[in-house]
């Protein structure tokens, strides 16, 4: 089968620090955090945690009033993004054209429509309320994102929603890629988004003792990967999608193109749900760098999954090694969530753009709040501050979820 | 309150449908308003006016037909 190049022509977010990639990427250079500290109103015991909120997003101005209330905050997360993509590629919304009944969405979510179930439960047995709004079942849908972005561009090809805990987007990016790479779909919109302020999500979370601490000072500080003095994880919500499209049919069209996705490799641990596992990972990562036709020697640069809990970290770093031998120890590794939190499903979307940029701006964001390094997470170059003028040709993005499901996306430079 | 005047500040703040637009002979169609936002209208009214809706009634069409509808309801069952 003739393989197609795959371009990478929109980029669409919403993060806690906005809509606009470019600044996305310039906070995560300056090493600025979005965490802060989160107290809901919960009765009898609020919400108290490290997070990430999109406080600026407002649903009803990015999608109209109409729209953002037929969807749960995930789905308006990921359209959002999703139409934020779409602009930056060049694409009008909606056009009746044959072309696009080939185009396609594939997207992931880990906790989908939680919060609108979540609110069905609250409204029947704690207001005890009788029925419950017809909407509620439309929101909770766990492919609500992905029917809606397809309705919104006239989209007729393939529309599907991956969950994989937190590979969920990553895999929904390589499935995609896998589609334009074949032929099969010219334009594929692909990404995740995920709200996990659920009050029983969070709740469960902070069960599995495994969620950073932090307090009213601390919380933005609080992330911090490869550090000896590593905590946790920060949940947040957020949305992020990228535009793939085949490469001639990008430039026929005169598109800007960010980057080229390479390639994808997946794999399974198949040994604990829970617990990593480096051989798991390493076959994610040999299996990207075969399928871009790439050898280690060609990366230049590793977006880490890099969560900051205590098993994790240490196995992801056993990996690159592993991989990547005698260079590892001079690999560029990063793990970005240290500023942007865990967007979960979104968050493979989230940092496949972050590579994107890093490679179109030849330029490294740093793990923030590295300052101690764990000398289990060590032998690879960890960029503790943002290096700029760099030489990047190839990167790649790993995600690797609960489950023992990986994902590994590579990218390269566009010269 | 009326049933026109709680129809029409439904569609105001959830589909930014103008008030003025929301006439008695205007179709449902016209305004958007799918079978799913009926659904939400009617359980406007059943929960403001705690009425059981019939699973069999027949669709309204026009924002008249809806008004002669809950207006119905809520004497049979207010």
């Amino acid at each position: 089968m003739t393989r197609r190049r795959v371009a990478v022509t929109g980029l669409g977010l919403v993060s806690p620090y906005g809509g606009d990639p470019a600044d996305f990427f310039a906070r995560l250079l300056a090493g600025e955090s979005a965490i802060r500290f989160l107290r809901t109103d919960d009765v009898p015991r609020p919400l108290a945690m490290p997070f990430v909120s999109c406080a600026g997003f407002s649903a009803d101005a990015m999608l109209g009033r109409a729209l953002a209330g037929t969807l749960d905050r995930f789905a308006q997360l990921g359209v959002a993004a999703a139409f934020a993509a779409w602009d930056d590629a060049g694409f009008p919304r909606k056009e009746a054209v044959p072309d696009r009944e080939s185009w396609g969405v594939a997207w992931g979510t880990a906790l989908g429509g939680t919060l609108a179930y979540e609110k069905g439960y609250r409204d029947l047995w704690q207001r005890g309320r009788e029925r419950l709004s017809p909407l509620s079942l439309i929101q909770g849908l766990n492919n609500a994102a992905n029917a809606h972005i397809s309705i919104q561009f006239g989209l007729g090809g393939v529309s599907m929603t991956h969950t994989v805990a937190c590979a969920s987007s990553a895999i929904a990016i390589g499935e995609a890629f896998r589609r334009v790479r074949s032929g099969e779909a010219p334009v594929m919109v692909s990404g995740g988004s995920d709200a996990p302020q659920a009050y029983a999500v969070a709740r469960a979370w902070e069960a599995l003792r495994v969620l950073a601490s932090g307090d009213e000072n601390t919380a933005p500080q609080s992330c911090r990967p490869f550090s000896v003095d590593r905590s946790g994880l920060v949940l947040g919500e957020g949305g992020a999608a990228l535009v793939l499209e085949d490469w001639e049919h990008a430039v026929a069209r005169g598109a800007r193109i960010h980057g080229e996705m390479l390639g994808y490799g997946t794999s399974c641990d198949h040994s604990h749900l829970v617990r990593p596992e480096a051989a798991g990972q390493v076959r994610a990562l040999e299996a990207a760098l075969a399928d871009a036709g790439l050898t280690s020697g060609d990366i230049d640069y590793i977006n880490a999954h890099g969560t900051a809990t205590a098993e994790g970290d240490p196995v992801e770093v056993a990996a690159l090694r592993a991989v990547f031998g005698e260079r590892a120890a001079r690999l560029p590794v990063s793990a970005t969530k240290s500023m942007h939190g865990h967007q979960l499903g979104a968050a493979g979307a989230v940092e496949a753009i972050v590579t994107v940029l890093a490679l179109r701006e030849q330029a490294l964001p740093p793990t923030a709040h590295l300052a101690d390094l764990d000398p289990a997470c060590a032998g690879v170059d960890h960029v503790v501050t943002a290096r700029r003028g760099q030489t990047l040709r190839a990167a790649l993005s790993n995600s690797f979820a609960f489950g023992g499901s990986n994902a590994v996306l590579a990218f390269r430079a566009v010269a | 309150m009326d049933s026109l005047t709680i129809i029409r500040e439904f569609l105001d703040s959830r589909l930014e449908i103008a008030p003025e637009r929301v006439l008695p002979e205007a179709k449902l169609d016209d305004l958007d308003v799918d079978s799913l936002m009926l659904a939400e209208i009617m359980f406007e009214f059943e929960d403001r006016f705690n009425l059981t809706l019939r699973r069999n009634l027949k669709s309204p069409r026009t924002v008249g037909e809806l008004v002669a509808l809950m207006d119905r309801l809520r004497s049979e069952q207010g």
